[in-house]
């Protein structure tokens, strides 16, 4: 009576079939059938947001959604952001300022963040502090306390808008990115002003470096 | 946790879904699944069937029509949100849709889906009771209007037959001097109310009070009406003595239990304070001066 059903998910592009039955969670689905852990699960009640992924584009938490309502739909993870053109096949501007802004410690809510973030980018491409905010309302971060987490949006956001010119073949240096700040209390990483030629602090923690663990 | 097994059925049109209801063994209708889906997974609720509505393309609507504000089956909490003639006319439903749940909550669930829902810290039913709306039920015997008034009985349980679907939940589209808003307080951004006042004026040509409607959300085991407050105020000028007047009846009605929260006294006197504020909101929206009323 609760036969296994084949569905069809179009996931970060690609058309994937998975067997489901029908009291599988879309995010059980996602991490278990698909193999795509960058989906999180971080509670049993739909508060947290770290299984936040786009169905046909708009975000939703795939804990409180069943794999077969998703039938048909087009699903976009985490796992397919650097895919995107944005990205020209590196990490995408979301993910670059999330680095950049230090907008992680642990980790756990990012791919939610990035998804939220995301879907509001696409929407609003040049969003106020409190658009963003509101945003990722809907997700939980127990390390960051926020303020980083809205850099990284607004980081990508300044990005995306200038895309053309990195788009020719240029990248935009770190003193381009902030020339237009006006605010700087002077320490590296902090305030939004970092002035620093390097993308990292000096003997920080190395998993935060460029080349540290956090990417791999 | 996962839910227990069921069987999922996707009806495509609505008589399809009524005739299943009829059939099957104790079948449960799934909506927006933002309140049924953690139920499922905790196991709160382990029905044998599952009734898949969003297939259903003819309950996707919201609109103005014949007189009233329509809201189908599948428009969904950001749908609201996301409609000029709402933030136009429909003040309450423009202020309470940004204050539910999450963004990707709204995107689920619906507004029909809260009124079977029926919780009391669901914050619809005391827009619905504000604007003296109703719902419409399908079943095996055809379709019948229950006011919101008769639709919630307890904490989650409805006047619902279990073989019927509600297919629409609507309010009378607001007339010449009406206004209407939503005030809620919760503890952070995504939480549910701890306390929630609807109210909505229309004053007549003389800027006097011609019908007040006030719903109250989690002070009480259903979302409730404080009809006091309302017939204290029909017939007067809006002002803020009459406003503290209304706001300390609408408390005397509420009904509120001490919790982590706050306690009940205290959920008494924000049920005052969100009543003055929601008519100070509503009696300036449906074109009286703007009154002072405490911030
Ligand atoms: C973290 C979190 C926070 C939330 N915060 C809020 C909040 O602040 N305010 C608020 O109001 N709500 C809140 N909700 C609840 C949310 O608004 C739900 O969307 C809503 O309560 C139910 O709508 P749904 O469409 O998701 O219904 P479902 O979950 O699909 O169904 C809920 C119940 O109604 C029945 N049902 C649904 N549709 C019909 C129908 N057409 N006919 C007959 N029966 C039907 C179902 O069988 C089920 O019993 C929150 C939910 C979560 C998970
Ligand atoms: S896992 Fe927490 S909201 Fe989905
Ligand atoms: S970085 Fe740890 S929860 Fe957000």
């Amino acid at each position: 009576m609760t036969d296994k059903r084949e569905i069809t998910l179009t996931v970060n592009g690609t058309e994937r079939t998975v067997e489901a039955e029908p009291r599988k969670l879309l995010v059980h689905a996602i991490r278990e059938d698909l193999d795509l852990t960058g989906t999180h699960i971080g509670c049993d009640t739909g508060n947290c947001g770290a299984c936040t992924v786009l169905k046909d584009g708009e975000p939703i938490k795939s804990c409180l959604t069943f794999a077969v309502q998703a039938d048909g739909s087009e699903i976009m993870t985490v796992e397919g952001m650097e895919d995107l053109p944005e990205a020209s096949g590196e990490l995408h501007p979301l993910q670059e300022g999330f680095r950049e802004e230090h907008g992680l410690q642990c980790g756990y809510c990012t791919p939610g963040m990035i998804m939220s973030g995301k879907a509001l980018l696409d929407e609003n491409p040049d969003p106020e502090e409190g658009e963003i905010r509101e945003a990722i309302s809907g997700n939980l971060c127990r390390c960051t306390g926020y303020q980083n987490i809205v850099k990284s949006i607004e980081y990508a956001a300044d990005e995306l808008n200038k895309e053309p010119a990195a788009a020719d073949g240029g990248t935009v240096t770190a003193e381009q990115r902030f020339a237009d700040d006006d605010f700087d209390c002077g320490v590296e990483n902090c305030c939004g002003g970092p002035s620093t030629e390097t993308p990292h602090v000096e003997g920080a923690d190395p998993q935060f470096d460029d080349v540290g663990g956090d990417d791999t | 946790m996962k839910a227990a097994s069921f069987e999922h059925h996707e009806p495509t049109t609505v008589e399809e879904a009524v005739s299943l209801l009829e059939s099957l063994d104790e079948p449960t209708i799934l909506a927006g699944g933002q309140s049924l889906v953690p139920m499922l997974r905790f196991r709160l609720a382990r029905p044998d069937t599952v009734i898949d509505i969003n297939g259903i393309d003819s309950l996707e609507y919201l609109h103005e029509e014949d007189g009233y504000l329509r809201i189908g089956a599948l428009a969904r909490h950001a749908d609201v949100e996301d409609t000029d003639v709402i933030a136009d006319r429909y003040g309450s439903f423009a202020d309470a849709a940004p204050l539910i749940a999450d963004p990707q909550i709204r995107n689920q669930g619906t507004v029909v889906g809260s009124m079977a829902q029926a919780d009391p810290k669901g914050d619809w039913g005391s827009v619905l009771i504000a604007h003296d709306g109703e719902v419409t039920a399908r079943g095996p015997d055809g379709e019948r209007t229950i006011p919101v008034d008769e639709l919630f009985l307890l904490p989650y349980d409805t006047s619902l037959m279990d073989d019927e679907l509600l297919t629409e939940a609507r309010v009378p589209a607001p007339v010449e001097g009406e206004g209407s808003a939503y005030h809620k307080l919760k503890r952070k951004t995504g939480d549910y109310a701890m306390a929630g006042v609807a109210a909505r004026l229309v004053l007549d040509d003389d800027g006097r009070i011609e019908d007040a409607g006030i719903g109250m959300t989690a002070v009480d085991i259903t979302n409730a009406r404080a009809a006091d407050a309302e017939a204290h105020l029909e017939g007067e000028r809006p002002s803020a003595d009459l406003f503290e007047e209304a706001g300390e009846l609408a408390a005397e009605a509420s009904n509120p239990e001490s919790d982590e929260h706050g306690d009940a006294g205290y959920k008494e006197r924000m049920v005052d304070v969100l009543t003055q504020r929601a008519l100070g909101d509503a009696a300036e929206r449906a074109g009286a001066v703007k009154r002072r009323v405490p911030q």
